[in-house]
C-alpha cells in the first residue's frame, strides 16, 4: 500500500504557457496571462479581461468524424493528457496493465457547448439539436474519452466540487492509489468558462473584477484594491503512480502527492464561511495525512481568487493553522486568472516548480496589502527558499475546501 | 431526384468530416464502407429530415447502415415522392 502517489508526467493548457516551466517562470516575472477579449471572441464586449489560452484543435486529439461538437474543455483536456503521458513516458498496454490505470478528470463539463445547443433548439426546434451533443457535453466525457484514447480500462471517474475539483482529483487519485486499486491514475481537471451565458453568471453575482484600464491588472489577490475574479480557461493533467511503480520501471520522480484533505462550509452555496473554519481544518487534515506539521511546510500556494470575502477567509483560516511560523504564502491567480476547478492542477505543477528549483513565486499585483489578509506574502518578485513540502488550496462554490501537499521527488 | 439526393448526402457526409473520395453508389453507408456510426448515421437522418421536410422512424434509421449510397438515396426519394403525394 502507497502511503504517497509519484508524479511522473504533467500536461497543462495554460493562459500562460504548456510546459510546466514556462508556467513557472511566467508566474515568477509577472508575465500576466490576462487580456482584454479580442474582437472575435465571444466575451468581446461582455466582460472587460479574461484568461485565454491558446487554441487546440479537436481534430488533433479526436479522430476527426468523432471530434464534432465536442466541448473545447475535453479537448483542452485530451491534449494535457497526451502531454502528462508522453512526460511520465508511459504507453497504456506496453507499460502498465490497461485495468490497473485509473481516471479522475473533473470539471463542470461543456456548459458552453450546451449553451450553445440550447439557442439550436430555440431558433430550428427539434432538429437543432444534435445527436453528439452528449458525448461532447456530459462532464463525465473528459475523463471517459481519456479513457478512450489511451485504452484506459480501470475506474474512471469525474468529481463535481466546482473550484475544487481539481485540487480534489490529485487527493482521490491517491485514495486510489492507497487502496491498491490502480499502479498508475490519469488525474486532473478541466474548465472552458470563457462564454457569455457562464461569465455574465459570475458578473450579475459581482463576482468578477471590474473597472481596471490596464487588464492584467484586474487580478490581485489580497490586495487592498481587490474587487474580483478574473475567469480563465486551462486543463491540467498529472500522472500520478504508487510510487514502487513508478521506481520499477525506472520513471523520474518529479514531486510526490504526500496528503490531502478535503472539509466543507456548511455555511452557504457560494459565500465562504467568513471563519475559514472548515478551510483551516482541511489544511489540518491535509497536514495530518501527510504526516507533517506545520512547520514543515515551506510555501503555501493559496486558493486567493481576489475577491473580498473568499480572500479575508482564507487568510484567517492560514493565519489559525499556522499562526505567525507561517510559510511563505502566495496566490499564482495574479497572473493566471481564477482556472476554476483546473486552478488547483496547475497550482500544483507551480508548486512542483518550486520543490524543484527552490524558488516561490510571488502574488502578482499585490501591491498594497490588505489588513485583513495578514499573511506571509511573497511580493514584488519570487523568493529564493529551498523547501521541502509545499501546500496547495482550493475551494469551490458550495463550500468545498481542498487541501494538497506535495514533496520532493528525486529529480 | 436522385442525383440531388446524392449530392446533398456526400456534401452531408464532407460536413461530418467524413472521407467521400472513394463513395460510389455501392458504397455501404455502416462500418463495411462508409463507415457511419450510430449517431452520424441519426445525424444523417436529421439532415435528410431538415431539408427534405420528411419523417423517419427511428428503426427506419438504423437500416441506412446496411444500404449503400444508391439504395440510400433512392429511400429518400421514395419517401419524399410519398410525402409529396399525401
Amino acid at each position: 500500500v502507497s502511503a504517497s502517489g509519484a508524479v511522473t508526467g504533467i500536461g497543462l493548457v495554460t493562459p500562460v504557457g504548456a510546459a510546466v516551466d514556462e508556467v513557472f517562470d511566467a508566474v515568477c516575472a509577472g508575465r500576466s496571462g490576462l487580456a482584454r477579449p479580442p474582437g472575435d471572441h465571444a466575451l468581446h464586449g461582455v466582460v472587460d479581461v479574461a484568461a485565454f489560452s491558446p487554441p487546440v484543435a479537436a481534430d488533433s486529439v479526436i479522430p476527426p468524424k468523432d471530434a464534432r461538437l465536442v466541448d473545447r474543455s475535453i479537448v483542452m483536456a485530451l491534449r494535457a493528457a497526451e502531454d502528462a503521458l508522453a512526460d511520465a513516458g508511459i504507453v497504456v498496454g506496453r507499460d502498465v496493465d490497461p485495468y490497473r490505470v485509473a481516471v479522475v478528470v473533473s470539471g463542470v463539463g461543456g456548459l458552453g457547448t450546451l449553451a450553445d445547443q440550447a439557442v439550436e433548439r430555440s431558433t430550428r426546434g427539434r432538429l437543432g439539436v444534435s445527436p453528439f451533443m452528449l458525448p461532447g457535453v456530459l462532464p463525465n466525457m473528459a475523463a471517459a474519452r481519456t479513457a478512450i484514447k489511451f485504452g484506459i480500462r480501470g475506474c474512471t471517474s469525474s468529481v463535481g466540487t466546482a473550484c475544487a475539483a481539481g485540487g480534489q482529483s490529485l487527493g482521490e487519485a491517491l485514495r486510489v492509489l492507497r487502496a491498491g486499486e490502480a499502479d498508475v491514475v490519469v488525474c486532473g481537471c478541466t474548465e472552458a468558462p470563457l462564454f457569455p451565458t457562464f461569465a455574465d453568471a459570475f458578473g450579475n453575482a459581482l463576482a468578477l473584477a471590474r473597472g481596471w484600464a490596464d487588464p492584467t491588472a484586474a487580478s490581485r489577490p489580497f490586495d487592498r484594491r481587490r474587487n474580483g475574479l478574473v475567469l480563465g480557461e486551462a486543463a491540467g493533467v498529472f500522472v500520478l503512480e504508487r510510487p514502487e511503480f513508478a521506481r520499477a520501471r525506472g520513471a523520474r520522480v518529479r514531486a510526490e502527492v504526500l496528503g490531502w484533505g478535503a472539509t466543507n462550509d456548511a455555511h452557504h452555496p457560494t459565500t465562504p464561511r467568513p471563519d475559514g473554519s472548515s478551510a483551516a481544518e482541511s489544511m489540518r487534515i491535509a497536514l495530518r495525512d501527510a504526516g507533517l506539521g506545520t512547520t514543515d511546510v515551506g510555501y503555501l500556494n493559496a486558493h486567493g481568487t481576489g475577491t473580498k470575502a473568499g480572500d479575508a477567509a482564507e487568510a484567517r483560516a492560514i493565519r489559525a493553522v499556522f499562526g505567525d511560523d507561517m510559510p511563505p504564502v502566495s496566490s499564482t491567480k495574479g497572473v493566471t486568472g481564477h482556472l476554476l476547478g483546473a486552478s488547483g492542477v496547475v497550482e500544483a505543477a507551480i508548486a512542483v516548480a518550486a520543490l524543484r528549483r527552490g524558488l516561490l513565486p510571488p502574488t502578482h499585483n499585490l501591491d498594497d496589502p490588505d489588513p485583513a489578509c495578514d499573511l506571509a506574502h511573497v511580493r514584488g518578485g519570487p523568493l529564493a527558499a529551498p523547501v521541502e513540502a509545499v501546500m496547495s488550496n482550493s475551494f469551490g462554490f458550495g463550500g468545498h475546501n481542498v487541501s494538497v501537499v506535495l514533496g520532493r521527488g528525486d529529480g | 431526384m436522385t442525383a440531388e439526393i446524392r449530392r446533398f448526402l456526400l456534401e452531408s457526409l464532407s460536413e461530418m468530416n467524413y472521407d467521400t473520395d472513394d463513395v460510389d453508389d455501392d458504397t455501404v453507408l455502416g462500418p463495411a464502407g462508409a463507415d457511419l456510426e450510430s449517431l452520424a448515421l441519426a445525424e444523417l437522418a436529421m439532415r435528410v429530415e431538415d431539408h427534405y421536410g420528411v419523417r423517419f422512424e427511428d428503426d427506419e434509421a438504423e437500416l441506412f447502415a446496411a444500404m449503400t449510397v444508391g439504395e440510400f438515396c433512392a429511400a429518400v426519394a421514395d419517401r419524399v415522392k410519398t410525402a409529396s403525394a399525401t
